[in-house]
This record gives structure tokens, C-alpha cells and sequence, in this order.
């Protein structure tokens, strides 16, 4: 029988205006993967973060190994062997690989930092893991799956017998995710404690031992997974069954909204022809790196194209800054909310006012506040968005309602291409289901709606028609009827054969 | 929240500290008997209303009515400012009947200085006596003064408004006797030629500017030629890091426009070891001791204890109604050499 | 000419090399531009003091460089020169040996570099706010501390004082020069091999990362503003030493010459990047400009056009070089 090597026994934890964890209960055992599982606001982080000692409880026990333990902080919880990996990755980017993961345990001799043995260690660690990354790169230059292999290091480095991981491959690509998967058994082998978070159920049937489920700040249930299911475990998540998980609607195939012909901007996008029509989603399927994004963005005007023609109902439009995009009625919901989607520290009616100033203001350029609060209580409550107020700073919001602010401040405009890019990336399942409904309105409606996806499930439970892209250039399209996963996997990893 | 309550405290602090910048000293040493006035000064200013200003001014030496004068100088770094509030305090001492405030920015600046203005009129100035920084940015400041019944009387540097009467070194030649002075100087050691550098505060304080425009006059015809001017905001380090350029560029003299200019030549050539003839402006310990050393040869040290002692017995005069005899004074410089001290 | 290649990129290599590979160009031609100009700025003499007139802005540099690494600045870094100035110098003219004015005024401009580091670490200020009360107050003290008049001499009793923090050589060296070399030594030490150092870059490069990794955030920022105050105080001694009594109004402005000689040399404005030694360049780019505008007689007014530009210069190329290389989180 394993023993508990993490105890938290009604722990509550208040913040001003809500409960987070209302006298949640949570065991890990030793040796153990456990998925923690959650809706967005469940109170998932929140519960590390009281474990790793970054956030202090307001009652409740903490035991390690049977002991009780007070006054957790950081320092502590590193020397007790817990190790927490953040969604939103947490690097120095001027700083080296070494200088990362040696950060606040720098090894000195009399006071002089001892690089040469840090980045001997730092390569060890690597190196056990099979990371092919130098210590002595900067980690500002690697990308973001690199930097988050480097996270796992830096946790593994410090002898970490209790891991947490949050949404840990939501930036890895399918390659990666093995790669993590094999770290992660590895690090079992060893006696490593593991709690793993994640919204993508899938991968868990790969990993987990067991799962526990939070729901609004409460404790819900855990078992064995082995002696459950998906829809089980969604039905504990979200409170109800949930038939489908992806609410596909049929509709009749209109005109040509969109058309997109020999569409170049640099290496990452290459000779794209799309046409979009009435009437359906495109899901844009592939491998991270692939040039989907790019070509959300050239599409958008942010990148500059060197050639390519946008035609919109039948006229071709001039797009070379995302106003024209705006104007011609394309719009995008870019694949970085809290960077490129929202301005965090604005109110959520700022930010859904702000493309759409040339609608509140006057002529003379003064915001008509009952026009704005309009705008903003019909977006609010046509997508659902949860709110304290309509002046709370959008960074906020959780993911989910975050994503909606991104869309909402669109579709109050009218737009006739609604392009999305990783619309559902780190939201909980309820949301994910509105925003499909949301993008089936759209199309319902005749607005022509493309999506960038990484999730399999999503893009075949949702699109009409998938185009799948590999390395820049457009690689294969299929209808929905006649997608497989398989298929599709292997339009996504056609790539160009190098000449010999 | 807290942040924020934090960050107000600290602006009003800041904003507190800088009208405190346009500080004010009364005149504090020695004879404070005689100058104690009574409370009542706005009343004072009624003359309608002598009687009972009278009544309540028994407890002062003198049964008289009694003037709110406020001094405004440039700033109150130099001692030479110093010295003409020394002057009026004497005046003051003598009168008996003066509420004396003496009040200035705390560097020399246009704006500050007529925040100085504002702020006497507000705080109920029979007259004020002034050295005004620049001749015509305080203008309207004055205009206003006037019109509030407040009478100018100019101390050290004039403004072009109309005043009752002007104290002031005659800048310019006070400038031509330094420039005439090292001339002198130079020639008794058989120098004829050269180069000669210019120590200045800035482009914008008229009286200096006059003093560099005399000393150049007093260099016109001779074989010497004057470098571009180079300006040290007063500030004495600067000064010397300037006049030890121009000592690198084999200048045979150095001309220090004030207090702060003059010290800066003055240890730029004590360090220089060399034979440098440096004339300054102003007087004050470090320059004292500067000549007693050898490395300054003489300052040009105006008389502002004059200026300050005749603009209070002036401002009396107009404020008590009585007819000026002279209006425009040229108090003069004294050229100080080793000897003098 | 492939061992030249290899060295260059090793050096290059180091980081923040480039930047200052690139300043040390522009500062050479300036020197080469203002020797043609006129071959007195070429002078022994003029080097001397020249050099000497970089050690202060270096001094300052190097507090700025501290405060600017965590993406934090100093405003006050000009008002404590000035305060420095006059307490040291008021002190000595009444009578106090001169070591043990220094010792004093040393005290007091740590205190508001501990006020700095807490206001902007401890009550969370934003630091052009918390440095800007504190530089307005250091001022106010300059000149409260002697009634409000530039000081007397400092005195006969000072000479010894005067030689060793500006007129006096060492091995045929200005002190003032030697002194700013070691303090440079020292700090540059400080940031490049130590734990502190270390902690300084990471909280400029991610606060957030720092914090969660056992960085003591508090305890890093009130260090950098000491080691800011300290430089300024330094500097108001030296400003003592040169005019032989205390001026109200040393300083004024210094603390945008530091941020000039800072991001001249590579050193970012938001933090996590830049080298001790860009600085050294950055603070002789300036002292080059000051000196050499004189010696080739340019009008005060073109001086002020010429060393906006070249400021307004080197950072457009600090940012034009960097873009896109490091993404910073939004903080």
C-alpha cells in the first residue's frame, strides 16, 4: 500500500471577492502520476501554489511525508523536494540555461559564483533527461517548447521527489509530448511523486495512475483511472453529462466569402490558395511550427506578405496593417491572448471598445460612455462572460472568459471572417464548449469562420472542411466525412525531402 | 490602495519641498528688538486707518506706520546675496518701522523668481526690492505687483518695467575694469598677446552677460584674443573642469563672471601651477582666500550691502510719500587685490 | 588574420560584448574627430584631466548601471552628489576632521539609498516616483544643512582631504582617476561573480521568475540602491575636494548623465542586460563630448543638439539590434 507522501486536509483559501478552495482535500501518493483535473477556476493553481509555499493558506493542514509543516515559502518547499512547473513558463530570458536553473541556489565558492561547475551540472541534468540543449544558451533564444524542457530541468535539478506539472505540453509538439512522457516515467521509476495538470484528457490515459477532480474551489472525488472514463470524468468536471463533446451543426454551403490565392511570407507560409464559403468552418490542422500562425497573421496584415491576393465577396482587398484587416470586416483572435489579444491591464469594456472606437465615439472622437457600456453589456451577456464588473482589468479574467473579451470585442463589429487561432488553449471544458457554439453561430449566421488547432479531437469534432500544413506550405484538405486521425497526422508531418 | 496613498504623500512632500524652494528667511541676527512689528501689518497698509494702527503699534520703538518689505534676489547661494540682505537689515535696524522678509529661488530661474513675486504681493508687500534674473521675463509679474499698489525698487540687476528707483552695479563696467584689469596685469609682465578664456554662468542672466560684454570691450584693439565663452551654471566644479581646458589650451588669463565661476578658475590655476592671470567677480571666503594665495589676482567686489542699506531707506522714503533725490545709483565695484585683505 | 577572427568572436561571444564593441568604435573616432579639431585635446596635460573628469560620471554610471539592470532607475542619484556636497563641506567648516565628515556624510546618503530600495521593493512604488520624493528631499537637505548658503572654504585643515579625492597623484595618476578604477574593480566584481549580481540580472530579466525561484527581490533592490547612493556620495566628496567648499547645487542633472553614460554602454533601461564595462565606455563618450565640444569650440548651444543625439543614437541602435531577440513578459 504506498503511503501519502502530500497531505492537504481542508484547506481553505480566500481572495477578496471569492473563495478559491473551500476545505479541499488532496492526497498524493508516493510514487504516483496524478492528474489533477479541474475546470479554469476550479482552484487547480491555486492549491499548488498553497503546496509550493508561493501562496500562504488561510487554515488547513500541510503534511509532507506524515509531518506537519508550517510557515511554507519557496525556500521550503524546494528543500522538502517540491518542485513546481508553471503553465506560464517562468525564465530569465537574458539569462543562460545553467543560470536559469541554478537561480536563487547559486553554487559559490567564498562568495564567487563557481560557473564551470554549474554548467557541468546543468548539462548532467540535461543530459539524464535527454535534452539536447547546451547550458550555455541564453534561453531568451530557444523556443517555447525548449524553455519549457529546461523548466522540467531546473525542477529535476533540484532533487525534486515531488513534481507538480501545469499544463506542461500545452506548447510541445506531439514529438515532445512523448519525449515528456518518457521523462515522466523515468522520474517514476526513480520514486518521483508526480501531479499532473492538464486539460488535454486525452494524453492522461498515457501517464495517470490516478485522478482527482476540483470543481468551483471544492473537493469532487478521485480514483483509480484505470477504473474510469473520459466522459466520466468530464461529467465529474463540469457537473453534468455531456452527450457530445463537440457541437457540430450541419448548414447548407453558401457563396464564396473568402479567397486566399498564392499567399507568400517568408519561409513559413508558402503558395497558400484557400477559399472559405458560407456556411462552414475551416480547421486549419498541423504540427507546431508548421506556419499556421503566420498565416493567420499574413492574412491579418501583421506580418508583411511578399505576394498573395485576398479576395472578400468577390472583391480584392489591400491588406498591409491589421486596420485595413479590421476595416474589409477580418478579424482575428490571435494565438497569444494575454499578449496579443487583450491589453491586460485595461478594463474588459476598454478592451472590447478598442478596435471598435470608430463605432462609440463621436465625430469629433469623444467615447459616448452609454454607446461603449451598450457594446459592452450585450457582448457580456451574449457570450457569458463572468464578470465582477465591466471595469475589472481583463488580466484577471480566467482563460476562458478571457478568450471570449478576445472574440467579443470582434463580433461587435459585424466582421465577415472571423480567423481564431487556438481558440480553446488552456480553457476548461464548459467554455470550450461555448466558444464551439459561439463559432457555429458565426457560421450559422454566414460569417466565414477558419481555425488554427492543435487538438486533434477539436478540429475533427468541429470543422467542415480541415486543411492540414506542414512546414509552410498547404499539405493536404479533406472534408469532414472523410477524416482520420491517421491521415491527418500524415498530411501534417510531410515534409519537403532535402535533395541528397 | 496603500500604494497609492504612499505615492500622494510623497507628491505632496516633493510639491511642499519645492514652493519651499522659493524659501524665505527673516532677518535674524542680532538687533531683533528693533525690528519686531506688530501683527497688524495689512491693517497698516490703510492709511485711512492710521489711528488705529497706532493704537495697536504702542508696543513698537517707534509710533510710526510700518512697511512690509520683501527682498527678492536670484537665489541665496552666492554670499553676495547675502550681503545685500545684510545691508537692508541694517537698514531695517535703523528704521525700526520695516517688516522685513528676504525671499528667492532656490537656483537662478526665470519662472521660480516670479513665483517669488506672486507670492510677496500675496503675503501683503508694501514693496519690494528686487534683482531681477532675466529683464523681462518678470514683467508681467510686476505689472500685477503694481497694480496691487506694491512698490519696485531694483537691487543688483533692473527689469525693464518702470521702477521707483535702481540700485545696481553698472554691470558692464564693472566688467571693463576687470578685463582693464588684467590688462594692466599682463602688461606690466611684458605679455602682449594671447589667448584669454571667459568663465560664464549662462546665456540668460542679463547682469552677467553685461559683465562679459565689458570685459570684451576692455580687450578691443589689443593683441589678445578671447575664447569662445564657455558657461558653468555658477557651480563651482564645473567652472574648474572649464577653466582647466582652457589653461590646456595656453590661455594667459581667466575671467570668472561670479562667485561660482571665479572659485572654479581660481583652483583650476592654483593647480596649474602656472603663471595664469585670473580675475574674478563677487567676493566670498574661498575667493578670499584664492587671492590671499596668489592664484586670483583681484575680484571685482560690488557693494551690495549698499545696494540692499539705500533700496530699504529708499523704499520708505516712496512708501512714506516723500520725493526721491536720485533714482538710478550705480553703487560701483571695488577692485580687491591681495592687499585688501 | 583567422586568429583575429576567432578572438573577436570569442569576445563577442561574452555577453553584451557587442554593444560595447560598438561604443568603443564611436568613442575612438570622437577622440581621433576632436584631435584633428585640435591637437591641444590630445595634450598630456588635457588627458590628465580629462580622464579625470570621466571618473565621476563612471562613479555614477556604475550606481545607475545597478539600479537600471533591474529595470529599476535612480533619480536621486544628482541631489545626493549635491547633499553629499554640503554636509561634508559644512561639517569641515565648522571644525570636524574631514575623515570624519566623510564618515558622516557616507551614513547619510546610505540611509536614502535604503529609503530608495524600500519604497520601490517594500511599498511597491514605481522607482521614477520613490527616486523622484527622494531626490527632491536629498536637494531640500543640501540646503537646509548650511542655512541655505554655499559653505565657506573647507580650509587649510582640508588639504590632505582635497589632494586625495582630486588633486593629488598616485604613480603619476590623479587619484580621483585610481579611485574610480577601483570602485569599478570592485562593483564589477560584484555583478559578474557573485549571487548578488546574479539576482540583480534575473530580477531586471523576470521578476516573477526570481521571486518564485527563492530570489529575495527586497533584499536585491535595496542593495542596488546603495550601491547607487554610495557612488553619489563618492561623487559629492570628490565635487567637495575639487571646489574647496560645498555648493548647493552639485549634482544638478546628474542623474540623466548616469542613465546617458548607462545606455550609451549597452546597459537596457528595462533591465536584465548590459556589462559594467559598457559603462566605462558610455561615461567616456560623455566626458569626451564635455571636454572635447570646449576644446574645439563649439557654442554651449550645439553642445546640448550634439549629446541628445548621440544619446537619442545609441539607443535607437540598443533597440534596433535587440528586436525580437528577447521577448519580455508583460509584467
Amino acid at each position: 500500500m504506498k503511503k501519502n507522501i502530500v497531505d492537504l486536509e481542508y484547506i481553505i483559501k480566500e481572495f477578496p471577492g471569492v473563495k478559491a478552495l473551500d476545505n479541499v482535500q488532496f492526497h498524493l501518493k508516493q510514487g504516483e502520476v496524478l492528474a489533477f483535473l479541474g475546470e479554469n477556476g476550479a482552484g487547480k493553481s491555486t492549491l499548488m501554489k498553497i503546496l509550493s509555499g508561493v501562496y500562504t493558506k488561510d487554515s488547513g493542514t500541510i503534511k509532507i511525508d506524515g509531518q506537519v509543516i508550517e510557515n511554507m515559502s519557496p525556500t521550503k518547499a524546494q528543500e522538502l523536494g517540491i518542485a513546481i512547473i508553471h503553465q506560464e513558463l517562468n525564465m530569465c530570458s537574458h539569462l543562460t540555461v545553467a543560470e536559469n536553473i541554478f537561480l536563487g541556489r547559486e553554487i559559490t565558492k567564498s562568495g564567487v559564483l563557481s560557473a564551470r561547475e554549474m554548467n557541468r551540472t546543468a548539462a548532467e541534468v540535461l543530459g539524464r533527461l535527454k535534452i539536447n540543449i547546451s547550458p550555455e544558451t541564453i534561453v531568451g533564444s530557444l523556443p517555447v517548447s525548449k524553455q519549457q524542457m529546461v523548466e522540467i530541468a531546473k525542477a529535476l535539478s533540484t532533487d525534486a521527489r515531488i513534481l507538480i506539472m501545469d499544463e506542461p505540453t500545452s506548447a510541445l509538439t506531439s514529438a515532445e509530448i512523448e519525449e515528456l512522457f518518457r521523462i515522466i516515467h523515468q522520474l517514476k521509476s526513480e520514486g518521483c511523486s508526480i501531479v499532473y495538470i492538464s486539460h488535454r484528457l486525452e494524453e492522461l490515459q498515457h501517464i495517470a495512475d490516478r485522478v482527482i477532480i476540483l470543481r468551483d474551489g471544492q473537493y469532487v472525488t478521485d480514483m483509480e483511472y484505470s477504473k474510469t472514463n473520459l466522459d466520466e470524468i468530464v461529467s465529474y468536471m463540469v457537473g453534468r453529462e455531456i452527450t457530445e463533446k463537440f457541437p457540430h451543426i450541419e448548414c447548407k454551403k453558401g457563396k464564396k466569402i473568402l479567397e486566399i490565392r498564392d499567399l507568400n511570407a517568408g519561409h513559413m507560409v508558402r503558395d497558400i490558395n484557400l477559399e472559405l464559403y458560407e456556411g462552414e468552418i475551416i480547421g486549419i490542422a498541423g504540427l507546431m511550427g508548421a506556419g499556421r500562425t503566420e498565416t493567420t497573421r499574413a492574412i491579418f496584415g501583421v506580418d508583411p506578405k511578399e505576394s498573395g491576393e485576398i479576395i472578400l465577396d468577390g472583391k480584392e482587398v489591400r491588406i498591409k496593417k491589421p486596420e485595413d484587416a479590421i476595416r474589409a470586416g477580418i478579424v482575428l483572435a490571435p494565438e497569444d491572448r494575454q499578449k496579443d489579444g487583450l491589453c491586460t491591464k485595461l478594463s474588459v469594456a476598454d478592451n472590447i471598445a478598442l478596435p471598435n472606437l470608430d463605432i462609440v465615439c463621436n465625430k469629433l472622437g469623444v467615447v459616448n460612455m452609454k454607446k461603449q457600456d451598450k457594446m459592452t453589456s450585450e457582448t457580456v451577456s451574449n457570450l457569458k462572460i463572468r464578470l465582477a464588473g465591466d471595469y475589472v482589468d481583463a488580466g484577471s479574467l480566467s482563460g476562458g472568459n478571457q478568450q471570449k473579451v478576445v472574440v467579443g470585442k470582434w463580433l461587435a463589429r459585424n466582421s465577415r471572417v472571423v480567423i481564431f487561432d487556438e481558440p480553446t488553449r488552456g480553457i476548461d471544458v464548459a467554455a470550450k464548449v461555448e466558444i464551439y457554439n459561439l463559432m457555429n453561430e458565426l457560421k450559422k449566421n454566414g460569417i466565414g469562420v477558419m481555425f488554427v488547432s492543435s487538438e486533434m479531437p477539436e478540429i475533427m469534432g468541429i470543422s467542415d472542411r480541415i486543411v492540414i500544413m506542414c512546414d509552410g506550405r498547404i499539405t493536404g484538405e479533406l472534408d469532414r466525412e472523410e477524416a482520420e486521425q491517421d491521415q491527418i497526422l500524415k498530411y501534417a508531418t510531410q515534409f519537403e525531402k532535402k535533395i541528397s | 490602495m496603500k500604494k497609492k496613498v504612499i505615492s500622494m504623500i510623497l507628491c505632496m512632500a516633493m510639491t511642499g519641498a519645492m514652493l519651499a524652494g522659493c524659501g524665505s528667511n527673516n532677518g535674524d541676527s542680532g538687533n531683533t528688538a528693533a525690528t519686531q512689528v506688530p501683527e497688524a501689518t495689512e491693517a497698516a497698509r490703510e492709511t485711512e486707518t492710521a489711528k488705529d494702527t497706532e493704537a495697536i503699534a504702542e508696543e513698537t520703538d517707534n509710533a510710526g506706520e510700518s512697511y512690509t518689505v520683501f527682498l527678492i534676489t536670484m537665489d541665496q547661494m552666492d554670499q553676495y546675496w547675502k550681503n545685500i540682505d545684510n545691508g537692508c537689515l541694517e537698514a531695517v535696524a535703523e528704521l525700526g518701522n520695516i517688516d522685513y522678509k528676504w525671499s528667492a529661488p532656490d537656483v537662478k530661474d526665470d519662472a521660480k523668481q516670479i513665483e517669488c513675486i506672486n507670492n510677496a504681493v500675496a503675503g501683503g508687500a508694501d514693496a519690494i526690492l528686487l534683482a531681477a534674473n532675466g529683464p523681462d521675463a518678470v514683467t508681467v509679474a510686476l505689472e500685477e505687483a503694481t497694480a496691487a499698489g506694491v512698490k519696485i525698487i531694483y537691487v543688483d540687476s533692473a527689469a525693464n518695467y518702470p521702477g521707483e528707483a535702481t540700485f545696481t552695479t553698472d554691470n558692464k563696467a564693472a566688467g571693463k575694469t576687470a578685463g582693464e584689469t588684467m590688462l594692466e596685469e599682463l602688461e606690466s609682465k611684458g605679455i602682449t598677446s594671447g589667448n584669454i578664456g571667459i568663465v560664464n554662468v549662462n546665456a540668460a542672466t542679463a547682469s552677467c552677460v553685461a559683465r562679459e560684454e565689458g570685459f570684451r570691450e576692455a580687450f578691443e584693439g589689443t593683441d589678445f584674443e578671447i575664447m569662445e565663452t564657455q558657461y558653468g551654471e555658477g557651480d563651482a566644479a564645473k567652472s574648474k573642469d572649464i577653466a582647466s581646458a582652457y589653461i590646456t589650451q595656453g590661455v594667459v588669463g581667466i575671467f570668472g563672471a561670479n562667485e561660482g565661476s571665479s572659485v572654479g578658475a581660481g583652483n583650476a590655476i592654483q593647480e596649474s601651477g602656472d603663471d595664469i592671470v585670473g580675475v574674478g567677480f563677487d567676493t566670498s571666503d574661498t575667493i578670499s582666500e584664492l587671492i590671499k594665495g596668489g592664484y586670483i589676482l583681484a575680484t571685482m567686489a560690488q557693494n551690495p550691502d549698499i545696494m540692499g542699506k539705500e533700496g530699504i531707506f529708499t523704499a520708505e522714503k516712496v512708501l512714506k510719500g516723500e520725493a526721491l533725490t536720485e533714482i538710478d545709483v550705480d553703487t560701483g565695484v571695488s577692485v580687491l587685490m591681495a592687499g585688501d585683505f | 588574420m583567422e586568429v583575429s577572427k576567432k578572438g573577436i568572436k570569442k569576445i563577442l561571444a561574452i555577453r553584451g560584448m557587442g554593444q560595447v564593441l560598438t561604443v568603443t568604435v564611436g568613442l575612438i573616432m570622437l577622440c581621433i574627430v576632436f584631435g584633428i579639431l585640435n591637437p591641444a585635446f590630445f595634450s598630456g596635460r588635457n588627458i590628465g584631466n580629462l580622464l579625470r573628469q570621466i571618473a565621476p560620471i563612471l562613479l555614477i554610471g556604475i550606481g545607475q548601471s545597478y539600479v537600471l539592470i533591474t529595470g529599476n532607475i535612480d533619480l536621486s542619484i544628482g541631489s545626493v552628489v549635491g547633499m553629499s556636497c554640503m554636509i561634508s563641506a559644512t561639517l569641515m567648516t565648522k571644525g570636524v576632521n574631514p575623515w570624519a565628515a566623510v564618515l558622516i556624510t557616507l551614513i547619510a546618503s546610505l540611509v536614502v539609498g535604503f529609503i530608495n530600495g524600500h519604497l520601490v521593493a517594500t511599498c511597491q512604488l514605481p522607482p521614477f516616483i520613490a527616486t523622484l520624493g527622494t531626490m527632491t528631499i536629498a536637494r531640500g537637505i543640501a540646503q537646509i544643512v548650511n542655512g541655505n548658503y554655499n559653505t565657506d572654504s573647507i580650509g587649510e585643515g582640508a588639504k590632505r582631504f582635497r589632494d586625495f579625492f582630486y588633486y593629488g597623484k598616485t604613480l603619476g595618476v590623479y587619484n580621483t582617476i585610481l579611485i574610480a578604477i577601483v570602485i569599478w574593480l570592485i562593483f564589477n566584481f560584484l555583478l559578474s561573480k557573485t549571487r548578488t549580481g546574479r539576482h540583480i540580472y534575473a530580477i531586471g530579466s523576470n521578476v516573477e521568475a526570481a521571486k518564485l525561484s527563492g530570489v529575495s527581490i527586497v533584499g536585491t533592490t535595496v542593495k542596488v540602491y546603495l550601491v547607487s547612493a554610495f557612488c553619489s556620495f563618492l561623487v559629492g566628496i570628490i565635487t567637495c575636494a575639487t571646489a574647496g567648499m560645498g555648493t548647493m547645487d552639485a549634482g544638478n542633472s546628474y542623474e540623466m548623465y548616469a542613465v546617458a553614460a548607462s545606455v550609451i554602454g549597452g546597459v537596457s533601461t528595462l533591465g536584465g542586460q548590459g556589462i559594467l564595462l559598457g559603462t566605462v565606455i558610455g561615461a567616456s563618450i560623455w566626458g569626451v563630448l564635455q571636454n572635447g565640444l570646449q576644446f574645439a569650440g563649439a557654442p554651449v548651444a550645439i553642445r546640448n543638439i550634439v549629446i541628445g543625439i548621440i544619446v537619442v543614437v545609441s539607443v535607437l541602435l540598443d533597440v534596433v539590434v535587440r528586436t525580437g531577440k528577447f521577448k519580455k513578459k508583460s509584467k
